[in-house]
């Protein structure tokens, strides 16, 4: 609770609208009408707005139907009245208000809300307020019948009334409110706090069928997230959508479902998160009819402001990557956006790893030295057996082997049914390497050398020990008449040298 | 100078930029004032690209592309007889470039999946690189479009084996409101078609190290013939052997099939060994 001072001398005193605009009253409060007038509006719709409202000021309070704003200290910040109604109009009319006013106090704000007089600020407060009718004001309305007998019918007359006759006649809640309203006398306001978990709750007009379609009751949902993150200065990273069914389902489909959408990064940007679950709920499909959403937030971390710049920014108006990258992983799956991370191993089908984009890379992750030998740009998932005629290898003609062999022999190590890229104990020690890059000439030598199979893929050597992904192979760098540059490479110490395409230079 | 002389010269030399050309000879009948004539574009010269361009890498590319390079905010249709064979030959250098900037590169759909260790000698390191495995072609297009729309992203290469005119023409509109250059790979076969993008290249193999790259479509005169570039796989040039920076001429003398020759990296291998190797395939087809 707090007392604001009497605020009434700025525009009274000014007079001219130019002059107003100038000197800007030492406050200026803005009502939202949530319900027109003379009709009460449900608590929740008001509660919501309140929240919402609290991204703009921290001075939030709720008079009868309507939300009150004192936002004069939050002029400067958001560039003046004109851009603030440009920024609060609209999105408090998504969450349901029907009407807006500007006035230097609070209940003359609420009564030209109420009237649907929008601009309280232009004229003098007095000639605003004298033509309304008597109900704007809610002191006034158990005397409406009396006072319209004696012939007022609006504000105006009753103010030219002596005052000393309408405090004797009529209770002194009237004259109070008639002092507040024209800013002769101070006003209390029951400050609106900020929630200290998210929920918000919506009804939704007619029960929905598609959970494509709960998109759009789920965004008013996540206007009022965003405000409590504006509002705390946070950024969510997950939030859960909880429908529930309606009276009228199914035996068997429940009560309702859930989904969480997570994000890589704290953010507060309502487009973002409502096309990110939009993406996830194409993919929901719904037990029943839903008749009622609700919205939690999960995961909230401080989200730093950014300091806007003087300079042009070149990035201005574009989405960062990051978020694009997110929706892709959303319809796509997350397993097919991908970024790699280089592995230390000289098989080049474990050289690296793909990851989801989200996901951080591991804290354990080294530099890993670029290979000193070329590699193809684009790389099989499988190695493809070549036709062999005449002892040489064909893929689209007869291949000219350019450069090579280059001997890789590495992975004896790696069992068949361990996780393929997982660092194994030889790979990650450089010392023990066990793979030789050279061109040697000792072939053959080896009689117990394990047998190969799967085009040197996977080796089983004989024993009960299983399969391991042991790779003994030379590669070579060819060419083809028709598929270009080719990285082919010969089995060794197999029962029949076999000539395998595993990637193109392309 | 005589102003037939001035245009003559104007049209042998479609490598000025339009500026230039009309501010050095005002071809023509009427002189145009120097604001209108910066906005007209002559059909003989090459235009001027919107957007910023990015080096190609190839000189020879360079001179007849407008703007000296790669066109940023607009597509660039790679059009290649077999996907996946000689695209990173071609626009390595440009993504190399992309990728030092510190923006990122993403694969949309490749033919193959992509070896982050083959793509570090082109310049791209794993941080800058984002693959996306879209399968169809909704998903291609749509994952494509998003990429143009936000236009965030470095540079986006797309191989779009199907893609009609008018879904072309939806990523160049997209295109256009980003700064990124945007590749697409399609098939040759496409070249019949008619395209939005505004600048088409047919791409084949050379002789040799060589490609062949054929401007199809430029803002700017009709080029007839094919450019021959030299473009080893990246890499490769530092370790090969001299002889082999020759072998990629086009080789006269195939070795006769009794007699192998085994073309290895000279530092690495003793002639001994060399000859071992050859004793030890002796039907192997080396070179």
């Amino acid at each position: 609770m707090s007392v604001l001072p009497p605020h009434n001398t700025a525009p009274a005193r000014h007079g001219p609208a130019t002059a107003v605009r100038d000197a800007l009253p030492a406050a200026l409060w803005a009502a939202l009408a949530v319900a027109p007038h003379g009709r009460s509006a449900s608590d929740a719709a008001l509660q919501a707005l309140a929240v919402w409202a609290l991204q703009f000021t921290p001075r939030v309070t709720i008079a009868e139907e309507a939300v009150l704003l004192e936002v004069a200290a939050s002029l400067r910040l958001f560039g003046g009245t004109a851009a603030l109604r440009e920024r609060l109009w609209p999105g408090a009319q998504e969450l349901g208000a029907t009407a807006l006013a500007w006035a230097p106090n609070a209940l003359a704000a609420l009564a030209l809300a109420r009237a649907g007089v929008e601009d309280g600020l232009r004229a003098p407060l007095a000639t605003r307020l004298d033509p309304l009718p008597l109900g704007v004001l809610s002191a006034l309305r158990p005397h409406g019948q009396t006072l319209s007998h004696i012939g007022c019918r609006t504000l105006g007359d009753v103010r030219r009334l002596p005052r000393s006759g309408l405090a004797r006649r009529f209770d002194a809640a009237l004259l109070r409110a008639l002092d507040q309203a024209y800013g002769h006398a101070p006003q209390t306001h029951e400050w609106v706090a900020l929630p200290e978990r998210f929920e918000a709750r919506l009804e939704l007009p007619h029960r929905v069928d598609d959970a494509r379609a709960l998109v759009f009751g789920a965004r008013r949902l996540l206007l009022q997230l965003a405000a409590w993150l504006a509002a705390r200065q946070q950024g969510a990273t997950a939030f859960t959508l909880h429908w529930a069914h309606d009276a009228l389902r199914s035996r068997g489909a429940g009560e309702g479902g859930q989904l969480t959408v997570r994000t890589a990064e704290p953010t507060r940007a309502v487009e973002h998160l409502s096309r990110l679950l939009a993406e996830h709920l194409v993919r929901v499909a719904l037990a029943a009819p839903v008749g009622d959403l609700r919205l939690t937030a999960d995961a909230v971390h401080s989200l730093p402001q950014r300091s806007d710049s003087w300079l042009p920014d070149e990035a201005r108006g574009q989405e960062p990557l990051a978020q694009v990258l997110e929706r892709l992983s959303a319809r796509l799956g997350a397993e097919r956006v991908l970024r790699p991370r280089l592995c230390a191993d000289h098989r080049p089908e474990h050289a690296a790893r793909w990851q989801p984009v989200g996901e951080p890379l591991q804290p354990g992750a080294r530099a890993v030295p670029p290979p000193a030998w070329p590699q193809p740009a684009l790389l099989l998932a499988q190695p493809q057996r070549l036709p062999v005629h005449q002892h040489r290898p064909h893929h689209h003609g007869e291949l000219q082997l350019l450069l090579g062999p280059h001997r890789i022999e590495s992975g004896w190590w790696d069992r068949g049914s361990a996780d393929a890229g997982r660092a194994s104990p030889g790979a990650s020690g450089e010392a023990q390497n066990t793979a030789v890059a050279h061109a040697a000439a000792r072939m053959g030598k080896a009689a117990d050398a394990p047998l190969e199979r799967q085009g040197g893929h996977a080796q089983c050597p004989p024993g009960p020990s299983g399969c391991t992904r042991h790779a003994v192979r030379d590669y070579w760098v060819a060419r083809s008449a028709r598929a270009g540059l080719l990285w082919v490479f010969q089995t060794r110490l197999a029962d029949e040298p076999a000539w395998y395409l595993h990637g193109h230079f392309a | 100078m005589q102003p037939l002389f001035r245009r003559s010269v104007a049209s042998e030399a479609p490598t000025v930029p339009v500026s230039e050309a009309s501010a050095a000879a005002p071809a023509g009948p009427v002189a145009l004032p120097p604001a209108v004539a910066a906005a007209v574009w002559r059909g003989d010269a090459l235009g001027r690209p919107v957007g910023t361009t990015w080096p190609s890498g190839f000189d020879a590319l360079d001179a007849v592309l407008p703007g000296g390079g790669w066109p940023g905010g607009a597509l660039t249709e790679l059009l290649l007889a077999q996907a996946g064979t000689l695209e990173f030959r071609l626009a390595g250098p440009l993504l190399g470039r992309i990728a030092a900037g510190g923006a990122r590169v993403v694969l949309v759909g490749p033919p193959r999946p992509p070896h982050a260790p083959g793509l570090l000698p082109h310049g791209i390191p794993p941080d800058a690189l984002v693959w996306v495995r879209a399968d169809t072609v909704a998903e291609r297009l749509w994952a494509t479009e998003q990429l143009l729309k936000a236009g965030s992203c470095g540079a986006v290469l797309a191989w779009l084996p199907q893609a009609r005119p008018e879904q072309v023409r939806r990523l160049q509109v997209h295109a256009a409101a980003s700064a990124a250059p945007a590749l697409l790979c399609r098939p040759a076969v496409a070249a019949h078609e008619p395209s939005a993008a505004p600048l088409r290249l047919l791409v084949q193999a050379g002789p040799g190290w060589a490609l062949q790259v054929q401007v199809l479509k430029r803002k700017g005169p009709p080029l007839a013939q094919a450019l021959t570039l030299s473009a080893p796989p990246a890499g490769l040039p530092a370790v090969w052997p001299a002889r082999l920076a020759e072998a990629g001429r086009p080789v006269a003398d195939r070795p006769v099939a009794g007699r192998p020759v085994v073309t290895v990296p000279g530092e690495a291998v003793p002639a001994v060994v060399r000859a071992e190797v050859a004793e030890y395939r002796p039907t192997v087809p080396v070179h």
